[in-house]
């Protein structure tokens, strides 16, 4: 159990030196480009994989933050922490992303609402997958347990992320751990009284 | 120690240090934090994206790198606003006359305008931090058009009386007009300012820009409008900022959809 808390902590030391790579990046340094690429995409395409349903679909917004990363670059401020600054640019690209395939759905579809992300059941008696677990939570709250357990954001750089302050992202882990509590026990329960049967 | 201090421990990542002998013992006796924080501790799954993705990601970014020179500090952006905001009040009340000042009491005076430069501070550090991405916000960005218009609207219901005057609307639509236009006037350079950040909210920020030029109109008029009753005030004065607001929201959820149907 420590083992993999120590694992998901330790996801944060990949991070280092980030913002001289930003630095490099702003300058036109030809290596900078595939060093973000290549330390940032992995994070990024976790948090997008709790919050949208389809590889292709991640994929896409993975594609997109970049485009807009590159886009928006002169507004990284050198020493300042990167990693707020990209979360907050992916969190505005599947927003985006999130109200375009809604368009597209409404169009397509009349009258057919899109269904919140279902938490699929794992097998009983096994713990479940990350994705799974965050999936039965509200999307500000799943957003804000993601940034903080998947990407290795502190309370203060989720705070930045997601313009708000460290008060309400406090406030939302809370609720979400509390949620989460309540439906692993469920399900244990559930398990126990089927496994009984 | 209990459910909700494992919940803390959990939020401020001191779980993930040490298990405390506290922490150890709380989570022999509690079978649903023991869950919790077994379902927590499996590490988060790799998702690494395929490499002919990251190749297109990397093409993309090289095919069009060139040097950017990195967005101005945030006290030379918040300079600007407040330069533009004293700037175009100022012309404003050079062009109407400060009638206002030789009726209010000294206490309206003090507090109205202290208020309004209150609220323009605000306002213009919040536009500051929503031009960069990840900047610290201490009061949430969305919030605070409304506390702000609200603040004032109880600061004027409270200084002013209210007053049953004739041709109301006559009156208050001489001042909206006047109003709007140095707010308009404002607009411009404030977006200029603005189109330099990157705003990831547009219709959130429009509103807080639009708030800000409406405030430059409404200054001006609290400077040389000499009619101090309330509902005036509210309408014709406290308006003007709130018509800002508005045409800035509606601006910026335009701008919104435009982006959103300019993609694939």
């Amino acid at each position: 159990m420590e083992a993999g808390l120590r694992e998901n902590a330790a996801a944060k030391r990949a991070f280092v030196d980030l913002d001289r790579w930003m630095e490099r990046y702003q300058q036109a340094d030809p290596e900078a480009p595939a060093a973000l690429v290549a330390a940032l995409s992995p994070a990024l395409l976790r948090f997008f994989r709790s919050q949208v349903a389809s590889r292709e679909q991640a994929d896409d917004l993975l594609q997109d933050t970049w485009l807009r990363i590159h886009r928006v670059r002169h507004t990284y401020r050198p020493g300042e922490p990167v990693l707020p600054w990209i979360y907050a640019i992916a969190r505005c690209v599947r927003v985006d992303g999130y109200r375009r395939s809604r368009r597209i759905t409404m169009h397509e579809t009349a009258m057919e609402v899109l269904p919140e992300r279902p938490a699929q059941r794992e097998p009983r008696n096994t713990l479940p997958a990350f994705e799974t677990l965050v999936a039965a939570l509200p999307e500000g709250q799943r957003e804000v347990i993601t940034m903080l357990k998947a990407g290795g954001l502190s309370l203060e750089e989720v705070a930045r992320a997601t313009s708000s302050t460290v008060g309400a992202v406090k406030q939302k882990a809370h609720r979400a751990y509390e949620q989460l509590r309540k439906l692993l026990h469920t399900d244990a329960r559930d398990g126990t009284a089927g496994g009984a049967q | 120690m209990n459910c909700n201090d494992i919940n803390q421990a959990l939020i401020e990542g001191s779980i993930a240090s040490r298990l405390w002998p506290e922490v150890e013992e709380h989570l022999r006796n509690c079978a649903r934090c023991r869950e919790l924080v077994g379902a927590l501790s499996a590490a988060v799954p790799e998702a690494s994206p395929s490499p002919a993705t990251l190749r297109q990601i990397e093409r993309g970014i090289v095919a069009d790198l060139r040097p950017v020179r990195p967005i101005a500090p945030k006290l030379s952006i918040f300079g600007a606003f407040i330069g533009i905001f004293i700037s175009v009040a100022a012309l404003g009340v050079y062009r109407l006359g400060a009638f206002a000042l030789g009726v209010m009491s000294p206490l309206q005076t003090c507090v109205i305008l202290g208020a309004l430069a209150i609220s323009t501070g605000l306002l213009a550090y919040s536009l500051v931090n929503q031009m960069v991405p990840g900047s610290r916000h201490r009061i949430p960005p969305g919030r605070l058009p409304f506390g702000i218009a609200i603040s004032l609207a109880i600061a004027i219901a409270v200084l002013f009386q209210f007053q049953h005057e004739q041709n109301f609307w006559a009156k208050s639509w001489a001042c909206i007009r006047a109003g709007t236009s140095i707010g308009a006037l404002a607009a411009v350079p404030l977006w200029f300012v603005l189109r330099r950040g990157a705003v990831l909210s547009p219709a959130m920020t429009g509103a807080a820009t639009g708030l800000l030029a409406g405030l430059v109109g409404t200054t001006a008029l609290e400077i040389h409008c000499p009619n101090l009753d309330a509902r005036h005030i509210l309408v014709a004065h406290l308006g003007v900022a709130m018509l800002g607001a508005i045409t800035g929201f509606l601006f910026g959820l335009a701008v919104e959809n435009k982006i959103m149907s300019r993609r694939p």
